[in-house]
């Protein structure tokens, strides 16, 4: 291998490779048994249909959608955070990239199939592929997602490679020989020659600028499938441009919650520093500004335009939706803002709590943007009741969405135990000249 | 520390588990305690249609809180009477998904009526050991609305006429009652207009040249009157060919109507652009991984000995 000092950085990486303790363990099994339930959960929607479910003919979108809404924007965060560090060489990136190269591909995986779990009829599924509209914008987030996921598994494998290789040659690392003979196949003999480095480096430039560009496209082809129709609330220009921001923040917010928990988990206080947290925290704080002048941009504007199914939704928001919308678009906006932006409150913890918060508060975001519309229609339906006019998730529901967080947690947790959660080989080579960065 | 930390994640769990647990055990006895037989409703009424029928729905439910559950396969029992004596039964129907139980019953079929003319109907369900009994009746006239078309000095016109039974098969107009019109739409029907017939039960309108019909221009007009004191619910429906033929889009002009077979061109080219692009990264991503593992293949091949040629 072309770098010397990777079996020492190695060495100190090998136990969360090579063994896990008890309370990973039990943190693994823990994370089983909800994903068990959720089966069970799964069962019985499958069994009893979605008559289980809070969804009704008004509000046919429930918290599956915002959940897909949601992990597409984790996902996003990630691939434009890691692409985007990669391809300007930021040297304090190293510790933190494998992380949201994780968070890209994982989140990806989950987010399409609460898709799947809203569909009354999966067994029509593969109309899509042979009735399909090009003109749909379902057509073009079923191309754009697909794309996506091809995309950001060859950029990951592309990240991983070199690591893969470096495991692979440490011949000290005490792993089952399946393990072992994997490193093998998936490293494809790169021993890191000044070809293979070139070769390397310049496919996974080009992919970190198409995972960057991919992303923008599929979250905005997301939002279009919103703002194409004719609904209050979902109808505006800005929806594109919003939903990629607000996907940033959010994948921001689950990114330093994840960087805190694998620093305590496999104890990287060494690697990932303060300098982590406050540098994607100030990305947080413009992305919290940019976010709340969206918001304000198009409630502003809707609130002016005084059009009647705009002005009731509005209604609805600051009525039945009170709190959740301040805590949404105020707290969400307002924490991140002085938390990062005041020296004094930029402690790790600080940043980790306004993390959650803005996770929590971005949640909301999406349920407020997919719900309380739905729940205000322009065509009432025949033979209205409150409980097909008004929305309130199901047990079935909430069980499906610990799920997919708990299969993002484990899958992230299973990752880090085949491929080093700091990305090894980059820590230990030399910074990048000024006079070639994106050269 | 590391010991303490086990032994408090594995409490957490316990707790976790025999709290869900307990949880389950209540709903149980939650489901135990409500056994009892829950009180049942039905909502209940007669159509009389333009083939000479009655069209008997019941709809059996329970309301529990906000909601309402349907009552399906609960046996609804049909009988008509005049009010005094017990009256004839009608027959017997198990209700759908929807608590409907619906009966179609011949109006030449001998139906007990009072010196008015009007029969009371009556839809009861028996019960059982989860439902109690309950029972519903209302009385209302048998009446028809037929609906006709006619054309004079070129302007055309839609006719209704309205006829009512009374006792011994006694046919009277239906006069002095405001009959709505509409054509079937694809959610609810399309109000058209209305018509007051007149003392021979008759009334007319002017039928509206703007409406869109099948292909060949045919349309049903549906003569109606809903939830009348005395007759309840009357229809009638006739087809005529005088509505504006709908056309189809024709194939091959281009439309962002999803029912469109051909997408616009211009949407077609952006998005054969952008995939051409981007798999184009790909493929170049995938090759140069390709290189990387022949170029592997190549490093360990032993060198020749070119010593053994000079």
């Amino acid at each position: 291998m072309a770098n010397d000092s990777q079996p020492t950085l190695l060495r100190e990486f090998a136990p969360q490779i090579e063994r896990t303790n008890l309370l990973q363990l039990i943190w693994i099994f823990f994370l089983l048994a909800v994903i068990a339930v959720g089966f069970y959960a799964l069962y019985t929607q499958i069994a009893e249909g979605h008559i289980v479910t809070g969804m009704r003919d008004n509000v046919v979108w429930g918290i599956y959608i915002v959940n897909f809404i949601f992990f597409m924007g984790i996902s996003y965060a990630g691939a434009l955070i890691s692409g985007t560090l990669h391809l300007f060489r930021a040297e304090w990136r190293k510790p933190i990239i494998r992380i949201a190269e994780f968070m890209t591909i994982i989140a990806l995986l989950i987010g399409p199939c609460y898709i799947l779990l809203c569909i009354g009829r999966l067994d029509r599924l593969y109309y899509l592929v042979i009735h399909g509209r090009i003109q749909s914008p379902i057509t073009w987030d079923v191309i754009a997602i697909s794309t996506d996921i091809f995309g950001c598994l060859i950029f990951l494998y592309l990240a991983v490679l070199r690591d893969i290789a470096a495991i692979r040659d440490f011949q000290s690392i005490r792993i089952p020989n399946w393990k072992r003979t994997l490193y093998r196949i998936v490293a494809l003999g790169y021993t890191g020659t000044p070809e293979q480095q070139e070769r390397l480096h310049k496919a996974t430039d080009i992919m970190a600028a198409m995972v960057i560009s991919i992303a923008v496209i599929v979250y905005s082809v997301l939002a279009w499938i919103f703002s194409v129709t004719l609904q209050p609330g979902w109808h505006s220009t800005i929806f594109g441009p919003y939903f990629v921001i607000a996907a940033v923040f959010s994948g921001c917010g689950v990114m330093i919650v994840v960087m805190w928990l694998f620093r305590k988990i496999y104890r990287l206080e060494k690697y990932i520093t303060r300098k982590h947290f406050v540098n994607v925290g100030v990305l947080m704080l413009v992305l919290a500004a940019l976010f709340g002048y969206f918001t304000f941009s198009d409630y502003l504007t809707k609130w002016y335009g005084s059009e009647k199914n705009d002005e009731l939704l509005i209604n609805l928001l600051f009525d039945k939706y009170y709190w959740l919308f301040i805590l949404s678009n105020y707290i969400g906006v307002l924490m991140p803002m002085l938390v990062v932006g005041l020296p004094k409150l930029r402690t790790i913890t600080n940043i980790t709590i306004s993390a959650i918060v803005v996770i929590l508060a971005l949640w909301v975001n999406r349920y407020l943007i997919v719900v309380p519309t739905l729940e205000s229609p322009y065509l009432p339906i025949q033979d209205s009741r409150p409980a097909w006019i008004f929305y309130n998730a199901t047990w079935v529901e909430w069980s499906l969405t610990a799920t997919g967080i708990a299969i993002f947690a484990l899958l992230m947790t299973v990752g880090s135990k085949f491929i080093p959660i700091i990305n090894v080989s980059e820590m230990e080579d030399k910074p990048v000249p000024e006079e070639e960065l994106l050269t | 520390m590391k010991n303490k930390r086990v032994k408090f994640t594995s409490w957490m769990i316990c707790i976790l588990l025999v709290s869900s647990v307990t949880l389950c055990g209540q709903e149980d006895q939650e489901n135990v305690s409500s056994s009892e037989p829950a009180e049942t409703r039905i909502s209940f009424n007669a159509l009389y249609t333009s083939n000479d029928t009655v069209v008997l729905t019941a709809t059996v439910f329970r309301q529990k809180e906000r909601d309402v559950i349907w009552l399906q396969n609960a046996r609804i029992s049909f009988s008509a009477g005049d009010g005094k004596s017990n009256g004839i039964a009608l027959g017997k129907v198990s209700s759908d998904s929807m608590g409907n139980a619906v009966l179609t019953v011949p109006l030449n079929f001998p139906l007990p009526s009072n010196e008015e003319g009007m029969i009371q109907y009556t839809a009861s369900f028996d019960g059982n050991q989860n439902y109690l009994p309950v029972a519903e009746s209302f009385q209302s006239k048998p009446a028809r609305l037929e609906v006709s078309f006619y054309e004079e000095d070129s302007v055309k016109y839609i006719r209704v006429t309205g006829t009512q039974f009374s006792r011994k098969e006694d046919i009277e107009p239906l006069s002095g009652e405001t009959v709505n019109l509409f054509v079937p739409s694809l959610f609810r029907p399309l109000p058209i207009g209305e018509i007051s017939l007149g003392e021979d039960g008759t009334g007319n309108m002017e039928f509206p040249m703007s409406l869109i019909g099948d292909s060949s221009g045919n349309i049903t007009v549906i003569a109606r009157i809903d939830e009348h004191d005395k007759f309840g619910f009357v229809k009638g429906q006739a087809q005529i060919g005088w509505a504006i033929p709908k056309h189809l889009l024709a194939q091959d002009k281009p439309s962002r109507e999803l029912w469109t077979p051909v997408a616009p061109i211009w949407m077609i080219i952006t998005l054969l652009i952008m995939l051409a692009g981007v798999w184009a990264h790909y493929i170049y991503a995938i090759i140069q991984l390709i290189k990387i593992k022949t170029s592997s293949k190549k490093e360990t091949l032993p060198e020749k000995d070119w010593s053994n040629y000079s």
